[in-house]
């Protein structure tokens, strides 16, 4: 049995694994749901009253600006996925393009310079990066995103280097190399694709810490401009509570909480079936 | 010596143990009975996966209940039955009454920690010295197992010292207490074959001192041959042998025991 | 000593990237100050005037230098927007920013070496799961969710009301506990899920070695085995993940807690510097954190030395 098969069934004898993987294809039926108009498309009409309680009509209640909290915390759903698999699919593909890079070339001025621009992201403190970056770019919709493809992307090269560095002495590689294979070739055919179990755990990671930076950045102001998403909801909500209306704070909370653990349990179900020996047993 | 009257200092009967892997579960060591007498030098010889190592941790209780079940009809150290016993006891006798020595003598130190440190605790656990005393105790036991600058290794790291320097200081542990039984598995496989000797003969005279029964694990014939006063073969979890050493080379009772003897003789041992 | 040399090259390399690229972000392409400072009916020659002193019209690299100059020379200059010297405003904030959020970053990696060896030590078994499943639900909740629960229930007549929502009037340790107390657990539960996972993965590695067998079989205790032997172990990847987690936790969380309960530390400063292109404290605050990095560098280094022995010969 191949390692990747076993590794399969490992995963899903996990029930956590399991579980987290029905939460998130049902977050995501949801969310291509939305995208598709199915559902979820009011959530910018006003014509409740304001902070109506939870009824048959408006499921969660309304906001204060009469909206339907139920289709906005829908809605939000689209969002937080499309925040989530841009950041995470770019992150993930320019942490592996640049960490295989530089464990190829290791120890020359190439790896130095990627290693550099490592340290330096990783020093500087995340918030205020991105802070900076959105102020710098204006206000633009792709402000958040860019920074924080910016700043994820060095976890993954950092896995991908120390995995290129131990795959760079395997036979299958030195038997490539010396058939004249150009180095780019080498690690994109034969190097990268041994990578996957990293880019993907690595992949779902980022998707998780996108949704919360983005929550923290729309409550700074510097996320989701136009639409809504559970950041803006739970951004609307803190003065909220104060009174006493909890519409907004309990369902964006509870719904981010949800699909938040479904990653989180996947990722580390991913992880076990691929290194049994890391595993709680 | 007659054995009939004499009590082994350590029983073993029907002692089984059960690996479980991943979703099968299979019998490393598959009842086997034997007693080892005081002063004696007892083999434990086998190839990998004979089950000899398992046997050793079943002894010494250090099997991970969640990795494999330990059963015995008994396994008594003098009068008491090691098999039912609780963690919290087993401690009490493990380093005092029962010592082991492992394989892999550069992993078996804690890289923290000085060398004296790690003996001296020792003694303050097992025999409640001061630090003062149990620090005196150490170096004393570091000269007899035979270093020449004792006060050096004591104030030595893990790191500072060769292999067999390392497989000494665990066995000046081991010993330390005056057990009544040494396990030693495979003690001096990992080192080179002129420190393999050198440590032998001192571990086996240090027990001499201390009266300690040596269970002595071991792949290889010669060292059998020329150490040991009794030996047990062990195949696939089974004990196929039990004798003593002169008879087991003269005229050995199982077919695998000969097979042995004939591999070993080939390749020069 | 060619070790030590060679790090500190690294050191400085990486302070040159961080202020570089802050520069890039913040001075670069930070708002234009000239119109905030004169006003809209300036002459020509005014704007001019003003455009040169803030060295509007020197070319890139010129400005870059000016700008590492006068943080190498310490000076810092003053505030645009309030004119305070930034010396004396980050000498009032910092101390403010450094007893927030100290008492929560350090329970919280307490905290999470506790939990991670009571959950090494009972691996597979019911403890485990527990401690392990209450950190990934610690990793799935949002820094804002915890903080606006926390208020609920702590400083609202929903809750408890027992704490203020917002402030920081300190003069004495009652009050010191009085506002300090919601932003250290708000901390303490955000990293806790983390920090007990990390913690734990590392102990469980540490007990799989060699030297823990040996330990157990000459009759250590669970409890010496866990304190003296696996802890004491652990202690580089420990030390490792507390100085360099101090970024992201102290300054970036800062920022969101300052913001948040209005706190006046130094986050919320220069997120208002920022937002308000405030060159002078940007600058500083800059600075600042790169040298804070290089500091936090060496000083791992030296505690690897300290806490390991095989490093020190």
């Amino acid at each position: 049995m191949s390692a990747r098969r076993r590794a399969w069934n490992r995963l899903r004898q996990d029930r956590g694994g399991v579980l987290g993987l029905v939460i998130v294809g049902a977050f995501l039926i949801a969310a291509v749901g939305v995208w598709l108009g199915a559902w979820g498309q009011d959530w910018a009409i006003a014509d409740g009253g304001r902070w109506q309680p939870p009824g048959r009509d408006y499921w969660f209640g309304t906001n204060v600006l009469g909206q339907d909290v139920f289709e906005r915390a829908l809605y939000s759903v689209r969002t937080a996925f499309e925040i989530g698999v841009v950041v995470a699919v770019l992150a993930t593909a320019l942490g592996a393009v640049l960490g295989a890079v530089a464990g190829w070339y290791s120890d020359t001025w190439v790896d130095g310079g990627i290693l550099w621009l490592k340290g330096v992201l990783d020093s500087i403190p995340f918030y205020l990066f991105v802070a900076a970056v959105a102020y710098a770019l204006q206000g633009q919709a792709w402000a958040m995103h860019f920074a924080m493809v910016a700043t994820f992307w060095t976890g993954t090269g950092r896995l991908v280097r120390a995995e290129v560095l131990k795959l760079k002495s395997r036979e299958f590689v030195l038997a490539a190399r010396v058939i004249g294979l150009p180095g780019p070739l080498i690690l994109a055919r034969h190097v990268l694709p041994n990578c996957s179990h990293i880019l993907l755990v690595q992949a779902t990671l980022a998707f998780v810490a996108a949704i919360k930076t983005e929550v923290v950045l729309s409550f700074l102001g510097l996320g989701v401009q136009d639409g809504v998403s559970w950041g803006l909801m739970l951004a609307e909500s803190t003065q909220e509570v104060l009174a006493g209306q909890f519409a907004n704070f309990l369902s964006a909370s509870i719904m981010l909480f949800v699909l938040l653990t479904g990653f989180n349990l996947l990722a580390d179900a991913m992880q076990d079936a691929m290194d049994p020996k890391q595993a709680a047993l | 010596m007659n054995r009939a009257a004499q009590t082994p200092v350590l029983s073993v009967r029907r002692l089984v143990v059960e690996l479980r892997g991943d979703g099968h579960r299979t019998r490393a060591v598959d009842r086997i009975d034997f007693d080892l007498y005081a002063g004696e030098i007892l083999a434990l010889v086998g190839e990998s996966g004979s089950g000899k190592s398992k046997t050793a941790e079943a002894v010494m209780g250090l099997i991970d209940p969640a990795r494999g079940i330990v059963t015995a009809d008994c396994i008594r150290l003098g009068d008491t039955d090691l098999h039912g016993l609780g963690e919290s006891a087993l401690r009490r006798i493990r380093g005092r009454d029962l010592s082991m020595v492992f394989q892999e003598p550069m992993t078996a130190l804690d890289p923290v920690f000085s060398c004296g440190e790690q003996l001296a605790a020792l003694y303050r656990r097992h025999r409640g010295y001061d630090r003062r005393r149990a620090r005196q105790a150490a170096a004393l036991m570091f000269a007899r197992i035979g270093f020449s600058d004792p006060e050096q290794v004591m104030r030595s790291y893990p790191h500072h010292l060769s292999g067999g320097m390392r497989q000494r200081v665990i066995v000046a542990m081991a010993l330390s207490c005056r057990p009544r039984v040494l396990i030693a598995d495979e003690p001096t496989t990992a080192l080179d074959v002129t420190t393999q000797a050198r440590v032998l003969t001192q571990m086996i005279a240090l027990a001499g001192e201390t009266g300690t029964a040596l269970l002595l694990i071991t792949h290889d014939l010669g060292i059998v041959a020329q150490y040991c006063d009794r030996a047990l073969v062990m195949r696939r979890g089974r004990l196929v042998e039990d004798a003593a050493v002169r008879d087991l080379f003269r005229a050995p009772q199982s077919p695998y025991t000969a097979e042995l003897i004939a591999a070993s003789r080939g390749a020069g041992a | 000593m060619r070790f030590a040399l060679l790090k500190l090259l690294h050191g400085i390399l990486l302070v040159l990237g961080v202020t570089l690229v802050s520069f890039v972000l913040m001075v670069w392409f930070g708002p234009d100050q000239t119109y905030t400072l004169i006003g809209k009916n300036a002459t020509t020659e005014q704007i001019a005037e003003v455009r040169r002193e803030l060295g509007y019209d020197r070319p890139f690299v010129g400005r870059y230098i000016d700008y590492l100059v006068d943080l190498a020379t310490l000076d810092l200059g003053a505030s645009n927007a309030s004119g305070e010297p930034v010396a004396r405003l980050l000498a009032r904030t910092v101390p403010v920013s450094l007893a927030l959020m100290l008492p929560g970053f350090v329970l919280g990696n307490l905290l999470g070496i506790a939990l991670g060896l009571a959950a090494a030590a009972r691996r597979g078994r019911l403890g485990d799961r527990l401690i392990s499943g209450f950190s990934v639900a610690g990793m799935s909740i949002s820094f804002l969710v915890i903080i606006i629960l926390l208020q609920v229930l702590l400083s609202t007549p929903y809750g408890l009301d027992l704490f203020p929502v917002r402030g920081w009037q300190v003069d004495g340790p009652a009050s010191y506990a009085y506002y300090v107390t919601v932003p250290t657990l708000s901390l303490i539960f955000v990293t806790l899920g983390y920090n007990t996972r990390f913690y734990r993965a590392v102990f469980i590695e540490e007990a799989g070695k060699d030297h823990i067998t040996t330990a157990r079989a000459f009759g250590a205790s669970q409890a010496t085995i866990l304190w003296k032997h696996v802890l004491k172990n652990s202690m580089v990847p420990i030390m490792t993940r507390v100085l360099f987690s101090i970024p992201l936790v102290v300054i970036s969380g800062s920022l969101l807690i300052e913001t948040y309960f209005g706190i006046p530390g130094v986050g919320r400063v220069t997120f208002d510097a920022i937002t308000n292109g405030d060159q002078p404290v940007l600058k500083a605050v800059v600075g600042l954190t790169a040298v804070a990095f290089v500091i936090l560098q060496v000083l791992a280094e030296l505690s690897y030395r300290a806490l390991d022995p095989r490093l020190r010969t």
